[in-house]
């Protein structure tokens, strides 16, 4: 089954894999080859991708996604989202303190476009930092 | 006539000038490389929605959809996009014009407009406009610009369009042709216009879930978030090689000076040394 993780700035993932696992609006769903034809809406949060058959919980690879549009053929997934951060490329205490920085600037924002840019940044950062978590505890 | 070392000091400070002026030109040619790849990779974004777009629309969902109702224009959003630096020519100049004849328009059609202002240059712009209503700035943007960046501004845009305060919603931006044109253009936003795209089979007997509307609303979304997002990318694009032209022709001035003033130098110091040979002369002459 091919997996097709498609951002604005372009392709993060295009690849065979397993099994994907999503976080759409209806719950979360794992995905394996010849699912049903579905298109459902992407809700922010982790993607876990196992690429071979076998491989253990520890093997998996997270994304942090902001909401998208997930597309399942029998053969192809493809998750449409503004943003995929790879699960090792976000630092846990650099996402905290941004997390923190932004919760701050949105109780502090004097206008509401201070406020709408607090809010997507604290949304984006609560994300990443689940991600982040997700990791950790499946390294230890 | 300057003295020589007048000239000297002139020739000096152009070519300082110069020099200032072709690393900016360099700089901008780079960037805007950067930028003219990154117009590329939203390409398999935009397609993939419009895909899932034509698919629904086949269906009939997009009919009733708020999102595509086109209603009468009383008032509308312009979201106007340029620079938060200077010295790219007339990037920001075309951009204000385009802005002025949008609201000539809407004024003699009786629409109210408001606002959003991206880049420091047109945001001063307008607020300097007595009857401009500005809702929104934004500066800063980062030179790798990432879709989150936008979100604000979306969503504010989206949000008083779903409210119904807002009857449309258009850019205005430079569009990136070619490394030699740029077009400032308006385009239309929301309502969401009809999809062309080539059907895709294999969602013929998809499941929508939780509901084709709600995807639908999902798909347009990011739709119009792709398309914002490639008119900033355009925008950029623009500003950088419009940059990249403004600094050539700043550095092909500076040669053109410096040559000149390297002339006029020659001159000079030629005449005083006529001068004082004439004088040698006639000291010599009058020892006799």
């Amino acid at each position: 089954m091919k997996l097709e993780l498609v951002t604005l700035s372009g392709v993060k993932v295009d690849q065979d894999v397993y099994e994907v696992m999503l976080p759409t609006a209806a719950g979360p769903i794992g995905v394996f080859e010849n699912h049903e034809p579905l298109v459902s809406v992407a809700i922010p949060g982790a993607i876990a991708v196992r690429y071979k058959r076998g491989d253990s919980d520890s093997k998996l690879e997270y994304f942090a996604i902001s909401g998208g549009v997930i597309e399942i053929t029998g053969k192809r997934v493809r998750v449409l989202v503004d943003e995929a951060d790879h699960g090792d490329d976000i630092v846990e205490a650099e996402s905290k303190a941004a997390l923190a920085k932004a919760l701050d600037m949105q109780k502090n924002a004097k206008t509401s476009v201070d406020l709408e840019k607090a809010t997507a940044l604290v949304d984006r950062h609560q994300v990443r930092l689940n991600v982040a978590g997700l990791r950790r505890r499946q390294r230890h | 006539m300057p003295s020589q070392r007048q000239l000297k000091g002139r020739i000096r400070s152009v070519k300082n000038t110069k020099q200032i002026t072709k690393a900016m030109q360099m700089v901008a040619a780079s960037k805007m490389r950067r930028a003219q790849d990154a117009t590329k990779a939203t390409a398999p974004y935009t397609n993939t929605a419009r895909e899932i777009l034509a698919h629904l629309a086949q269906q009939g969902e997009t009919k009733d959809h708020p999102l595509f109702e086109a209603r009468t224009i009383k008032k509308r959003l312009l979201i106007v996009v340029a620079s938060d630096k200077g010295l790219a020519g007339a990037y920001n100049t075309n951009i204000s014009k385009q802005y002025i004849r949008e609201l000539m328009a809407d004024d003699k059609a009786g629409i109210k407009t408001s606002t959003i202002a991206v880049g420091r240059k047109v945001t001063s712009f307008v607020t300097r406009l007595k009857d401009a209503e500005l809702i929104g700035a934004y500066e800063d943007l980062p030179d790798q610009l990432e879709g989150h960046e936008l979100r604000a501004a979306l969503d504010s845009a989206y949000n008083l369009f779903i409210e119904g305060k807002i009857d449309a919603v258009d850019m205005v931006y430079t569009e990136f042709v070619s490394s030699v044109t740029q077009i400032a253009k308006t385009e239309r936003l929301l309502p969401a216009g009809s999809v062309d795209a080539p059907e895709n089979d294999k969602l013929h007997e998809a499941l929508f879930e939780p509901d084709p509307e709600t995807v639908l609303t999902s798909v347009v979304y990011r739709l119009i978030n792709a398309q914002l997002f490639q008119a900033f990318l355009d925008a950029r694009a623009s500003e950088h090689s419009m940059r990249m032209l403004a600094m050539k022709n700043a550095t092909d001035n500076a040669s053109d000076l410096i040559d000149d003033l390297t002339l006029a130098m020659n001159k000079a110091r030629q005449a005083s040394i006529t001068q004082e040979l004439a004088e040698i002369s006639g000291g010599a002459e009058a020892m006799k």
